[in-house]
């Protein structure tokens, strides 16, 4: 298994942050575990690596219910980075709305980047299929 | 011994007599005559001395010899009428009488014959024939009968029509009694009795009068009776009158005025407005329902005018191109559906159409306008097309409802089975508690949107939830007073503009739960550079009371979160007690008592938003 640099989740649930975290860290070998409350914080954090050349990273696992910027604002700007490596976001969420679905379906065809939906729970084996790199 | 007439110079006498004269003797030999006969019977001049008087008159001679036979014993008869071609071709009637011819001793020595000329007695009788014929003929034809009352006799005459009009055998003898009889009781027989007094006791005649008589089968029959006095040296001697059988046409009025009335009953009864106009768009009929439409009592109020007067010149000038068009192109209207507004402003929806009037030349001398009003139709159709749109909003809602309870409640599920999951398989015990504590938390969350949940139910499915008229101003300060500490702590203040009387319809709890609410956000989303400051007004517009909220806080942009700030869940701005859940509750309250709400904001600035209480509830 490759390693991977960085991992950033983006949660406004702490639950869902804390199992995350403890999943990632024991079926995988990361650099980092970075998590952000909502996609406007998370967003201006990966602008700013961005622009001062920092490391982005290489797997994201991203909520679409948040306060203030939610999952699919959070795409819409993020595609919009000039940003040639192929990132892997992963989606989780509770939601059954065949609205996130198509949604899903639109990033996934606009973008470069490798973006999975997978719904909650999420388990052992589901944490090592998909996080790797894209 | 035989008598011979004496032929002497009596003879010259006898020649000039006024009168057609022969004298003949008793062997019937025309023995003497005057001039006149000659003149007649003689073409030339030649006499018919001693002639036979059966050699002359050869067709009658044997009827006369009877006669002449008996004059010759003393016993003179009429000779009769008889016609005679004279000596110029000329048709004359002659009325032949005889006496025995006596000679001095009185002895009977021949016959005198004398001709008394009735020609012209028996033209005016054969004229008078004629006449009747004619009369007859006349009256058989008109149904025209004819009658003549003798006033001094008391002799009733009926012609055979009037006797035929009667039905009654051509024998019949009619008299005044049972001629009255005939006439139907009640108003007939008292008109013609009426009638009969007045002619008879002040010589008034009578004509036209329509009367019913029931004939000798028995039948019902309408007559028209004519009547006047006759005079004689200026005494009253009888009366004359006609007698016309005008059953056939009274019954064809009467069935014309009951189609007629038929027609009307029919009209006026349709629930429909039905109008009938000339070829300059007149109304020259209208129904009940068009009057009840066009608020007047009388037809006669409309008849004659025209769209121009009833509607707005615009209407009209439409109304009457569409009346040429369809008269035209001969090509109706049918069932078009329009808007007719009256001059005093009376809007009504129609299902109209204009069909057009053609004479027996094919062309349209008008059109005959029917309208069904279909308002209510209208307005049923609108009501329910909002219901339409309630519903489906209704369903939109619901579906949403579904989507966030199943994603809240599978969020915390998911938590609790990957926290149990963990928990299962770890063996540090610091570890463990931190799980559990977790669990507690995801239990208290799940307890909450449990609760919010139910709440948002709560206010969709309770369906008699009681209205009632609240004082705005009242409410509101009644809340300001329960929040005034958490007012005060953020350094905010609150200005109620709403005037002292100012009510509105609401379900008290709501009222309040959405008062409470907007000042509560307007005090935690404040500025934090300077004081919060909210101005609280009201006013009543369309069918709503508004309440307007207005701070001078962080702001909202609209733009990027318009579509959310009613939602679920979502909350705008980086702050702790942020829940997302306070708009979506009040925009359900709002939305139950059939209002509305409008927001508008400036980041940086402030935001505004205005309740629609509904005023109809």
């Amino acid at each position: 298994m490759k390693k991977i640099s960085d991992i950033t989740i983006i949660d406004d649930d702490a639950i869902t942050v804390f199992g995350l975290r403890k999943l990632i860290s024991s079926s995988v070998e990361c650099n980092s575990i970075q998590s952000y409350e909502n996609g406007k914080i998370a967003l201006d954090a990966i602008t700013d690596f961005y622009t001062n050349k920092k490391a982005i990273p290489q797997v994201i696992f991203l909520d679409i219910n948040m306060p203030i910027m939610d999952g699919w604002e959070f795409l819409e700007a993020f595609i919009e980075l000039p940003i040639t490596n192929k990132i892997r976001i992963n989606i989780v969420t509770s939601s059954i709305d065949p609205y996130d679905k198509k949604q899903w379906e639109y990033y996934k065809n606009k973008s470069h980047h490798l973006i999975t939906f997978n719904q909650k729970p999420i388990d052992r084996n589901k944490i090592t299929e998909i996080t790797q790199v894209a | 011994m035989v008598k011979v007439p004496l032929k002497s110079n009596t003879s010259y006498i006898i020649r000039q007599l006024p009168s057609p004269t022969a004298f003949i003797d008793t062997n019937y030999n025309i023995v003497q005559t005057s001039d006149k006969w000659t003149s007649i019977f003689n073409l030339n001049e030649e006499r018919n001395s001693f002639k036979s008087l059966f050699a002359v008159f050869p067709k009658l001679s044997h009827k006369w010899k009877m006669v002449l036979d008996n004059c010759f014993k003393g016993n003179p008869q009429p000779m009769g009428i008889h016609q005679t071609i004279d000596a110029n071709g000329q048709e004359l009637w002659f009325e032949w009488t005889n006496a025995p011819w006596y000679d001095t001793n009185e002895n009977i020595v021949g016959a005198i014959i004398q001709l008394s000329d009735i020609t012209e007695a028996v033209n005016n009788e054969l004229e008078l024939n004629k006449k009747e014929l004619l009369l007859q003929q006349q009256a058989e034809i008109t149904k025209i009968g004819r009658w003549e009352y003798n006033i001094v006799d008391n002799r009733l005459f009926w012609c055979s029509t009037t006797k035929s009009i009667h039905e009654v055998s051509p024998d019949f003898h009619p008299n005044i009694e049972n001629a009255l009889f005939y006439y139907k009781e009640g108003h007939s027989r008292n008109a013609i009795s009426m009638a009969l007094f007045e002619a008879q006791n002040k010589g008034k005649s009578w004509s036209n009068l329509k009367l019913q008589i029931i004939t000798a089968t028995g039948k019902e029959k309408w007559v028209m009776a004519g009547g006047k006095p006759i005079y004689n040296k200026g005494e009253m001697v009888g009366l004359i009158g006609t007698f016309q059988d005008i059953h056939e046409q009274v019954e064809a009025d009467l069935k014309t005025i009951d189609n007629e009335k038929l027609l009307r009953t029919l009209i006026d009864n349709l629930p429909v407005n039905v109008y009938i106009k000339d070829t300059e768009s007149r109304k020259v009929l209208v129904n009940k329902a068009e009057c009840e439409y066009l608020g007047i009592n009388d037809p006669k109020e409309i008849i004659g005018k025209s769209d121009f007067e009833l509607y707005s010149y615009d209407a009209a000038k439409k109304s009457r191109k569409e009346d040429l068009k369809v008269m035209n192109t001969l090509r109706p209207v049918i069932g078009k559906e329009t808007v007719k507004t009256t001059l005093d402003g009376k809007e009504t929806s129609f299902l109209s159409s204009k069909i057009p009037l053609l004479n027996n030349k094919g062309e349209a001398y008008g059109i005959v306008g029917i309208s069904l009003d279909i308002s209510t139709l209208k307005e049923k159709e609108k009501e329910l097309r909002n219901i339409i749109n309630i519903a489906s909003v209704q369903n939109k809602k619901l579906l949403n409802f579904a989507h966030i309870v199943s994603h809240n409640l599978r969020s915390h599920s998911a938590n609790f089975s990957m926290l149990l999951n963990f928990l299962e398989s770890e063996e540090d015990e610091v570890e463990k508690n931190n799980i559990v504590s977790m669990l507690t938390k995801a239990s208290n969350n799940l307890l909450e949107t449990l609760d919010n949940l139910n709440e948002v139910v709560s206010i969709n499915t309770n369906t008699n939830i009681e209205i009632k008229e609240i004082n705005l101003y009242n409410k509101v300060v009644d809340v300001c007073q329960n929040l005034s500490p958490f007012i005060s702590n953020n350094k905010s203040k609150i200005e109620n503009n709403i005037p002292a009387n100012f009510n509105i319809k609401a379900v008290p709890a709501y009222l309040d739960s959405i008062i409470t609410n907007f000042i509560t956000n307007a005090v935690k989303y404040r500025h934090p550079e300077r004081g919060g400051h909210v101005i609280l007004s009201a006013e009543k517009k369309e069918g709503y009371s508004i309440l307007s909220i207005k701070d001078n806080g962080l702001g909202i942009d609209l733009d990027k979160y318009g579509e959310k700030l009613f939602g679920m869940y979502k909350t705008f701005h980086d702050h702790k007690d942020a829940r997302g859940i306070g708009l979506y509750l009040t925009k359900n309250q709002i939305d139950a008592m059939n209002g509305k709400v409008e927001v508008s904001s400036e980041v940086g600035k402030g935001t505004k938003f205005k309740i629609f209480f509904n005023e109809k509830n």
